[in-house]
C-alpha cells in the first residue's frame, strides 16, 4: 500500500495525471475523522492484474471546506462522494445528500463530535 | 420533443429480493434515464464498529452486514486486523477459510441464477436451482454449525475443524451438484426461450466496464480481466486450481455463464482444498491490539469487497471502512439500463445480483 499526500486544491490535477482507466481500478472515497474538526479524505485505487498494488491519495480537510468532485474523471466516484456527504456532512460539488439519510437530516454519523 | 414518462421500480417489487428504488425515464418502452435510491436498509454498521463494539467483537458485527456473503465480510475484517497485529495464519487455517469462501460463492451464484430465471418468467427453473443449492447450504451448515450467519472465522483462526465425516459429505454433495450444474449449463446455453430473454439484453460493453469501474462477474462478463483472487497474495489460489473466468458479450447470458463456470471452478477448488488440507492448528494466538492502518480486498461472490481498518492500539477502532461490490457497481448498472426495454428491467436487475444489505450497510 502506497500513500500519497495531496491537497484539495491539487486533487483534480494529481488524480487526473495518475488515473488511467485501463490500468487503475477506482476502489472508493473514504473519510476518517481525526478530531478537532479535521478529516482525512482518501481516494483509493488498485492496479489491474498486479498483486497487492494499492495507492491511496489523501488530503486533510475540515468540515466546511468544499471538496472537489472527481466524477468528471471517474464517474463511479459519485457513490463514494454522496456517502461522505451523508456521513460527514461535507460539501462535495454535485453530490446530493440523501444516499442513506433523509435529505433534510442534520445528523453526520461518522463525525467525531456526533 | 418526444413525450417521456417516469416509471418506478421498487422499493417493494415482486422482482426484488431487497429494497431498492429505480426511477426510469422512458420513451415508449425504452429506458432513456434512470435514478436509483439505495439506502433503505442503512443500519449504521461502520459507526457501530467504532463506537459500540471492541475490535474482537467487530468480526461478528460485520458478518451481519449481509446474509449471503457473511463469510467474506468476517474474513476481510479478520485479515485486516491480523495484518495490524502482525499475524499470518498457518496454511490449514487459510485453506479452511478459502473453502468456506468458495462454498459461499457457489450458493450465492446459484441464488442469482435462480433469481434471474424467475425474473425471465421461468419459475420452475427457479425452484429447481434453489433446491439444488441446498446441497451447498447443507455442507456449510455441517462445517460451521450455522446455516446463514456462520461466525466461522475469528481472529487467529477458524472456529471448527474438518473431520473425515465432513470431508465425505463435501465430496458427496459436490459430486451430486456437479451433475446438476452440467445440466444447467446445457439448459442456459441451448434453451431457445431462455436465450430470447438473455442474449443481447442488458449489455455492458468493455469500454463502459472500465469507465464505470465494474467489478466481479459483471466486469468479467464484459471481458474485463479483474478478480481479487488473482490480485492479492493472501491466499494460494493458483496452486488450488483457480482460473479466471471471462466472457466477452457483456449481456445477461454472459453474466449467467461467468457464474456457471465459476461454480464449476469453485467446486474444483473446494475438492483440491479438502484433498490437500495441511496439518496444523485451527486456532492460534494473535496477540496485541490493532495499531495503524490496513487494507484488505477479498473476492466476494458479487466482486471485490474492500475493508480499511485503522486502530490506535486501543480496544476501540478509529475507523472501519466497508466498500461492498454492489455499492461500486451501481453506476455501471444504471448505465446498462439506458437504452434497454422497460420489460427487460427486472431480468437485467437480477443479473447484476444486487445486494442492498451490503450496499446500505
Amino acid at each position: 500500500m502506497r500513500k500519497i499526500e495531496t491537497s484539495l486544491a491539487a486533487l483534480l490535477n494529481d488524480i487526473g495525471v495518475f488515473y488511467v482507466p485501463k490500468e487503475w481500478h477506482f476502489l472508493s472515497v473514504n473519510g476518517i475523522d481525526l478530531g478537532g474538526g479535521k478529516i482525512e479524505l482518501q481516494w483509493i485505487f488498485s492496479k489491474y492484474g498486479v498483486k497487492d498494488e494499492i495507492v491511496i491519495y489523501y488530503a486533510l480537510s475540515d468540515y466546511d471546506t468544499p471538496v472537489p468532485s472527481i466524477v468528471d474523471l471517474i464517474p463511479s466516484a459519485i457513490m463514494g462522494e454522496r456517502e461522505i456527504v451523508d456521513m460527514f456532512g461535507l460539501k462535495v460539488d454535485g453530490a446530493a445528500k440523501g444516499l442513506y439519510l433523509d435529505k433534510d437530516s442534520m445528523k453526520y454519523p461518522l463525525r467525531g463530535e456526533a | 420533443m418526444k413525450k417521456t414518462i417516469q416509471i418506478p421500480l421498487g422499493s417493494q417489487h415482486i422482482s426484488l429480493l431487497e429494497p431498492i428504488r429505480f426511477k426510469f425515464e422512458c420513451e415508449n418502452e425504452k429506458i432513456i434515464g434512470v435514478d436509483a435510491d439505495v439506502g433503505f436498509v442503512h443500519r449504521g454498521v461502520e459507526l457501530a464498529c467504532t463506537r459500540s463494539f471492541e475490535f474482537k467483537q467487530v468480526g461478528y458485527v460485520v458478518a451481519r452486514v449481509c446474509g449471503l456473503c457473511a463469510i467474506t465480510h468476517s474474513l476481510s475484517y479478520t485479515l485486516a486486523v491480523e495484518k495490524l497485529l502482525g499475524y499470518e495464519a498457518n496454511d490449514r487455517i487459510k485453506y479452511l477459510r478459502m473453502l468456506m469462501v468458495e462454498l459461499d460463492r457457489i450458493h450465492s451464484h446459484m441464488l442469482c441464477l435462480a433469481h434471474t430465471a424467475e425474473n425471465a418468467g421461468f419459475e420452475a427453473l427457479f425452484m429447481q436451482i434453489m433446491g439444488d443449492r441446498e446441497l451447498i447450504m447443507d455442507v456449510q451448515e455441517a462445517i460451521s454449525g450455522n446455516r446463514v450467519q456462520f461466525d466461522y472465522i475469528s481472529i487467529g483462526g477458524v472456529n471448527r475443524d474438518m473431520t473425515p465425516e465432513l470431508t465425505a459429505l463435501i465430496h458427496k454433495n459436490l459430486r451430486l451438484l456437479s451433475d446438476k450444474i452440467d445440466a444447467l449449463i446445457g439448459l442456459f446455453d441451448n434453451n431457445w426461450s431462455l436465450s430470447l430473454k438473455y442474449k443481447g439484453v442488458g449489455v455492458l460493453s468493455l469500454k463502459d466496464a472500465y469507465t464505470y469501474n465494474a467489478l466481479g462477474p459483471l466486469a468479467r462478463a464484459a471481458g474485463l480481466a479483474t478478480d481479487v483472487r488473482a490480485e492479492t497474495n493472501d491466499f494460494p489460489y493458483e496452486t488450488l486450481g483457480y482460473q479466471m473466468i471471462l466472457e466477452s458479450s457483456g449481456d445477461i447470458h454472459a453474466r449467467n455463464f461467468v457464474r456457471l463456470r465459476e461454480i464449476v471452478n469453485s467446486m474444483e477448488i473446494c475438492r483440491n482444498i479438502i484433498d490437500n488440507l495441511p496439518v496444523g492448528e485451527i486456532q492460534e494466538k494473535a496477540k496485541g491490539k490493532p495499531n495503524g492502518e490496513a487494507v484488505v480486498r477479498v473476492e466476494a461472490p458479487r466482486g471485490e469487497l474492500f475493508y480499511l481498518v485503522r486502530g490506535n492500539g486501543q480496544n476501540m477502532l478509529e475507523r472501519v471502512r466497508i466498500k461492498t461490490p454492489t455499492f461500486s457497481a451501481i453506476p455501471a448498472m444504471m448505465e446498462v439500463f439506458k437504452g434497454s426495454e422497460y420489460a427487460d428491467a427486472p431480468a437485467i436487475l437480477a443479473s447484476f445480483d444486487p445486494c442492498m444489505s451490503c450496499t446500505a450497510k
